[in-house]
């Protein structure tokens, strides 16, 4: 069946579309711009990190959409626990 | 008799907003209702050649609003059908020709009358949409299965649903190839359902008889039996309140994708 597909160029493009336009219906929907969650995520990275130590790269600021309820979803990774270097 | 008002539209063009109404109409005229189709896309009269009406237009609902003519006089009669009539746009470049205002007086007008009013409104979101919008008791959310039309719809119902008039909104997916969607290469009717959650009430099928009819004219709802003509009489009598199940695409099997189709 798969060599098949691939002789007959079934290329499964449906679910790359499908999960773009949730993506980008979130977006639109709630009328931010996903510029904007780029800004909130430096902004967060700066009050955190002061305190914690965060995992900067991995700290992600999403909109979430579940029936119709929306939510700004931070997730701040902390950087890996190090025991405490005894005196 | 008091007529519901239908506006058809779509945010993004060329999506078959107004092969839809065109079709719409014959197949709700044809089950003897008594139908008027408005063309709303001012400066860019199309509704009367898709129909094959182009030659019988002497005025249009603009004369009719300014007062240059009767009502009587801009509705032209489609005599393929019991009592379906056309009311041509004006090919004006002055946009402020009509408005919502005016729009919805006409309907009101044109409501005692008829049992469907459906108006074709133009592509976009600006004035002649919200003309078209004013006097709509439903809207048909015309999309086809791709990105930016599934995008656009999104938009349009946002704003539909942003005024203040409650209008029940469905969507008509338009162009779909089941053989595609088995192929998971184009997007299905139930991802588009999901991503709008918007209830759909017609798929009408990518279909190479509608350019050939729209070329002569003769609307495949007057009497075409392909796929795209069953798909509009089952929506005309979804319209008239009937309940009719919406039925899975026939993709056709392999051979017959590579034969030919019926
Ligand atoms: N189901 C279909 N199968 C094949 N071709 C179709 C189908 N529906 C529409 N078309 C073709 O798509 C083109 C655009 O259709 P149409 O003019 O109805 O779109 P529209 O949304 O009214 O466009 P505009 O936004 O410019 O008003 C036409 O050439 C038409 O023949
Ligand atoms: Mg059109």
């Amino acid at each position: 069946m798969s060599m098949f597909k691939q002789w007959f160029g079934g290329r499964k493009s449906a679910a790359e579309a499908k999960s773009r336009l949730k993506f980008v219906l979130i977006h639109d929907r709630a009328e931010i711009a996903p510029g904007m969650l780029e800004a909130i995520r430096d902004d967060i990275i700066d009050v955190i990190a002061d305190r914690l130590q965060i995992e900067r790269d991995r700290v992600a600021v999403n909109i979430e959409d579940e029936g119709g309820e929306r939510r700004l979803m931070v997730d701040i990774p902390l950087a890996p626990a190090r025991r405490r270097q005894g005196s | 008799m008091q007529a519901t008002v239908i506006t058809i539209t779509s945010g993004k063009g060329g999506v078959g907003k107004t092969t839809t109404a065109a079709n719409l109409g014959c197949a709700l005229a044809l089950r003897g209702q008594k139908v008027v189709i408005i063309d709303g896309d001012i400066g860019l009269r199309n509704l009367d050649i898709v129909m094959g009406l182009e030659n019988r237009i002497v005025y249009d609902a603009v004369d009719y609003v300014e007062g240059r003519c009767k009502l009587k006089q801009a509705l032209i009669r489609d005599k393929r059908a019991p009592e379906l009539y056309l009311l041509a746009t004006a090919q004006t470049r002055d946009k402020t020709a009509m408005n919502p205002e005016k729009m919805s007086a006409l309907c009101d007008e044109l409501r005692p009358d008829f049992d469907f009013i459906i108006v074709d409104s133009p592509a976009g979101i600006e004035q002649g949409f919200e003309t078209c919008l004013a006097p709509a008791d439903r809207c048909l959310v015309v999309t086809n299965p791709e990105v930016s039309s599934v995008r656009d719809s999104d938009r349009v119902i946002g704003l539909i649903e942003s005024k203040e008039k409650d209008r029940t909104t469905h969507l008509i997916i338009n162009r779909l190839s089941a053989a595609r969607v088995k192929k998971q290469d184009m997007l299905s009717v139930e991802d588009i359902q999901e991503v709008l959650s918007t209830a759909i009430i017609g798929v009408v099928p990518e279909d190479e008889s509608i350019l050939s009819s729209t070329n002569k004219g003769v609307p495949v709802a007057l009497g075409g039996k392909g796929a795209a003509a069953v798909a509009y009489s089952e929506i005309a009598r979804r319209l008239m309140g009937e309940d009719v199940p919406l039925q899975p695409l026939q993709s056709g099997g392999f051979l017959q994708r590579l034969f030919g189709r019926s």
